[in-house]
């Protein structure tokens, strides 16, 4: 240990005089020999001699003396890398595009590869977080859809496949009591869900299993972002009560910072059990979902199969109207990323072919240098050097460009990760985590690696077959390795031009598909339209009387206003996506076996809500004052509910939708208009069936409403918000902006991924393009004297351009060749993220190619043109 | 004395062996490189060469263990030279080493003995 650690010591630098003292050391051990010899009776000067030859090789000894005190491996690698340090300064220019196409590529995989890991890959920051799996009902038209309090109580207490399940729910509550109303967010949770993220409490406690009975004192554990913002982080504060939805909770614990479960922040957990809404009817939905924590060993399938047996037994014991439900489970991780997986994985396989190419032109450039070097290693080899040595000081000197190129890659990485999370849409969970940690840096690591010995094997291999006879003769300098060369620089030639292609095709297809999501018609005219989201205080407006009293009061001030030329209202606005769905059947028709029974989106809209969307009508009427509380129950549905059961859809009125379909209870609604699609889920999401409750007759406390202004929406804004505190000063706005926002919002995450991709293609262009020229203008030089001999024998320089474009063309379609092929496979993976447009489209497939031909001639041209303009008198003298 | 020219064939150090030698050499008193190659060639009856290649990488190796230090002295003829003693952790481990070798050579000797 000591002698490993002298010499650490030495390497560092603290073994100043140790080479000086040696020398001297032997000098003096040569003089006491010399002294001896003498007096043995040598003469002085044949004393000397034989001392020095008895002594032996004196820089030899002095050589092994200082090994003892190094890492002779270490220390060749050192050498290496001085000398891969002196050739890149030798020649700047070169190092330094080698350097920068390297860090373009490896910067840009390691901040891809930062997102990848951070919001696919890394570990659920929760204890045993590979185990826990997100359970719901499903049927085998609809997976993962809520569970009912009584099967969740059957599930938590009959199973054997999980060691613990918790319940959750999402409740928006206004607060009350502190200034103005405010509308929050809160976490409903069975005791067991703080257990299983391993939640713990910074002041109090958290839930048992009393607070979750039904009948309990109302509890609430607040996040400590509440406590400090509005509880003004006083300890005291617990124990306190604060006033929710009207009713007062009291305070029992305040968490510690960092769980964060729900995707969008809650600012406090109740206790489920409070709320739910029926402990005694086993087809009851809400709005919970099961979290459970699977014993270690038994599989997802296991643990469904499991729950399914006990839904089975319970539609024996208990039977209703859902007794084929059955179970649903996915692993937790795999539920949150599902949606944003395919387009991460796209993004990375494109980030990877960048990288592709990068190293593709590094690994040309280093043999185009490596031929000019040729001679400098035929020297070498001459003079004894072994090829194996050789080839690895090559290596090194690669590893050594591709670390400078990493480093620079890594604050590029760290740059593009920061203006990632800037813009990025706000719904990829996790991706605000992402940084460059530990396994971020060791995948860089591992990429900066493999790219050096990528690069670096290729010339390497042809570098250890210099011919040295040929490579020493003057003037005959590099002949030796071009030949291999030209056909390896060709093959990467074709590589990049196919993999560009396959870029390009990708990132058209969704730049078209986000042209077509933002030009396409939502179904209403969303211009100039404002849109106001309101919530009820239960407390305050407990009867259904009072909701409407409140809308129909606001709505007809703002109607009043002079720069309004109409105001409707709906429960779920277009792009809301899902605000609720239910089965439905019509009377008139057969009806569908059990597990047929379609399901639809239900939605809530008053008298004006369709005249003040321009909405078109197709058949029919909207709802008016005709539609009473207590008269003939109506409903409008939209087309595509329509065209499921009529070829045309304006047959549809007359005829009854029974709610809840033909084997659930609900009401029976007459059909009295069809209305056109609007982009429900978002502007490039797929027309569902929709039908419309009247406000009427279906009141509800939250509600949004559209208001249609003559001009500019934004100014009135300050209108809207002061009628809203006239009328009622503690109904908090929920939201309050235009619906072109909105529904922009809708398309953040396309526009985010065609963003990158878009700039991952152009980055795949810029370098290929660099790549072609390179190796064509390497061909042209390489061919001067030839060309020249063309030239002079009569050859016009017409022939020389078609002789030379010939070689670029060939390497070109070869190249597109692929890409198409390429391309086609691709377009499996593309599916997912293609809106409006087919994956597999000739058409883009066409401009794809173009684009890349265009690009590939324009890096074409510039060799091409000089091979023409070769100097033939001065090229034949000169040789 | 010996000088590479001898053409007697001499024996070569075992591995290991030296860095025991170099430090026996030192348990009378501090010397120099030359004194200790001098020593253990007499000692051996020039039965051992010592080769200034291993010599002078031994002695940096044990430096580095702290088994000896290193010193720049005069000699008793007024030259100056790096003189070498043992610390205390090289007297310690001489004596290990001693033992353990004397106990090798024995078991060599008792297998090699009967038939020689």
């Amino acid at each position: 240990m000591d002698e490993w650690w002298s010499k650490v010591r030495c390497v560092l630098g603290l073994r100043r005089g140790l080479d000086h003292d040696l020398g001297e050391e032997m000098r003096a051990h040569l003089d006491f020999m010399i002294e001896e010899n003498i007096a043995r009776g040598m003469p002085p000067d044949e004393a000397k001699v034989a001392a020095r030859r008895h002594f032996g090789n004196l820089t030899r000894v002095r050589e092994l003396a200082n090994e003892a005190w190094q890492f002779p491996q270490v220390e060749t690698i050192l050498q290496d890398i001085r000398y891969g340090l002196r050739s890149i300064r030798r020649s700047p220019s070169f190092s330094l595009i080698v350097i920068l196409t390297l860090a373009l590529g490896i910067g840009a995989n390691t901040a891809i590869f930062s997102v990848v890991y951070s919001v696919l890959l890394r570990p659920l920051p929760y204890p045993a977080g590979e185990r826990l799996v997100w359970l719901g009902e499903s049927t085998p038209k609809a997976p993962g859809f809520s569970v009912t309090w009584i099967n969740f109580q059957h599930w938590r207490n009959e199973n054997d496949a999980f060691e613990n399940m918790a319940a959750f729910a999402n409740a928006d509550l206004t607060l009350t009591g502190r200034r103005e109303a405010v509308l929050m967010h809160a976490g409903v949770v069975t005791s067991s869900f703080f257990q299983m993220t391993g939640a713990r409490p910074l002041l109090g406690r958290l839930f048992n299993e009393s607070d979750n009975l039904p009948g309990a004192a109302p509890t609430v554990v607040v996040t400590p972002e509440f406590w400090q913002n509005a509880l003004g982080g006083d300890p005291g504060a617990l124990g306190s009560s604060v006033t929710l939805n009207g009713k007062g909770y009291q305070i029992i614990g305040i968490l510690r910072p960092g769980l964060k479960f729900f995707v969008r922040p809650v600012d406090f957990y109740l206790p489920l059990g409070l709320s739910t809404s029926s402990t005694v009817n086993r087809s009851e939905h809400g709005s919970m979902h099961v979290l459970g924590l699977l014993k270690p060993g038994i599989t997802l399938t296991q643990a469904r199969t499991n729950l399914d047996s006990i839904m089975q037994r319970l539609a024996l014991s208990d039977p209703g109207p859902e007794d084929d439900h059955r179970a649903y489970g996915t692993y937790l991780a795999e539920e949150r990323t599902a949606e944003i997986r395919p387009t991460l994985i796209v993004l990375m396989g494109a980030v990877g072919l960048v990288l592709i190419i990068a190293c593709a032109n590094v690994a040309s450039l280093l043999l185009v240098r490596n031929t000019a070097r040729a001679r400098e290693m035929a020297i070498r080899i001459a003079i004894g050097a072994g090829r194996a040595r050789l080839a690895r000081q090559l290596l090194t000197e690669n590893l050594v460009i591709a670390a400078l190129g990493a480093g620079l890659g890594l604050v590029l990485a760290d740059w593009c990760l920061r203006t990632l999370v800037l813009i990025e849409p706000r719904n990829i969970p996790r991706l605000s985590e992402a940084r460059l940690d530990l396994p971020v840096l060791l995948f860089g690591a591992a990429v900066t690696i493999l790219v050096g010995l990528f690069t670096g094997v290729a010339p390497a291999f042809t570098a250890g077959r210099v011919d040295l006879t040929v490579s020493l003769k003057e003037g005959s300098g590099g002949l030796g390795v071009g030949r291999r060369g030209q056909v390896f620089r060709s093959g990467l030639v074709i590589a990049e031009i196919a993999i560009t292609l396959v870029l390009a095709f990708a990132s058209g297809l969704l730049v078209r598909s986000l042209i077509a999501a933002q030009t396409t018609y939502p179904g209403f005219d969303s211009q100039h339209l404002l849109a106001l989201e309101l919530q009820l205080p239960p407390s305050r407006y407990k009867t259904d009387e009072n909701s409407r009293q409140y809308y129909d009061q606001l709505m007809q001030r703002l109607r009043s206003e002079h720069g309004v030329e109409g105001v409707g209202a709906v429960m779920c606005p277009p792009g809301a996506g899902d605000c609720g769905d239910w089965w439905y059947s019509i009377l008139e028709n057969p009806a569908p076996a059990r597990k047929d029974v379609p399901v639809s989106l239900f939605n809530i809209a008053d008298t004006s809500y369709f005249g003040a969307m321009h909405m078109r009508l197709l058949a029919g009427r909207g709802f008016s004052a005709m539609d009473r509380p207590n008269g003939a129950l109506v409903t409008v549905v939209n087309e595509a509910l329509a065209r499921n059961w009529w070829a045309d859809p304006r047959l549809a009125v007359g005829h009854h939708l029974k709610v809840g379909g033909p084997y659930v209870d609900g009401p029976m609604l007459e059909i009295v208009g069809v209305v056109a699609n609007v982009s429900q889920m978002g502007l490039d999401g797929e027309p569902m069936p929709e039908f419309y409750y009247p406000f009427s007759q279906h009141p509800s406390t939250a509600m949004v409403v559209m208001i249609r202004s003559r001009s500019d929406p934004e100014a009135l804004m300050p209108m809207a918000r002061h009628h809203l505190s006239a009328i009622d000063r503690n109904v908090p706005i929920q939201s309050l902006r235009t619906v072109d926002q909105w529904l922009g919002t809708t398309l953040a995450r396309r526009r985010f991924s065609t963003m990158l991709l878009g700039l991952f293609t152009a980055l795949a262009m810029v370098l290929a393009a660099v790549g072609i020229y390179g190796v064509l203008n390497y061909w042209v030089s390489s061919r001067q004297k030839e060309i020249a001999i063309r030239l002079a024998v009569g050859a016009q320089p017409s022939a020389i351009l078609r002789w030379a474009g010939w070689q670029a063309a060939r390497l070109l379609a070869l190249g597109v060749g692929l890409g198409v092929f390429g391309s086609w496979g691709a377009s499996r993976w593309l599916k997912s993220l293609v809106f409006g447009v087919s994956a597999r489209n000739p058409g883009m497939m066409l401009a794809a190619g173009a684009a890349v031909m265009g690009i590939a001639a324009l890096a074409a041209s510039v060799p091409l043109i000089r091979a023409t303009r070769v100097d033939p008198v001065r090229n034949l003298h000169d040789a | 004395m010996s000088t590479v020219d001898d053409q007697r064939q001499r024996l070569e150090f075992l591995q290991g062996t030296l860095e025991v030698l170099i430090l026996r050499s030192l348990q009378a008193a501090p010397n120099h490189a030359y004194g200790i190659s001098q020593f253990l060639e007499k000692q051996s009856d020039n039965e051992f060469l010592v080769d200034n290649g291993s010599l002078y990488p031994a002695l940096q190796r044990l430096l580095q263990r702290k088994w000896i230090a290193a010193q720049w002295k005069t000699s008793p003829n007024g030259r100056r030279a790096n003189y070498y003693r043992l610390t205390t952790l090289g007297r310690r481990q001489l004596v290990a080493a001693k033992s353990k070798w004397l106990r090798f050579v024995e078991a060599m000797g008792r297998i090699l003995a009967p038939e020689g």
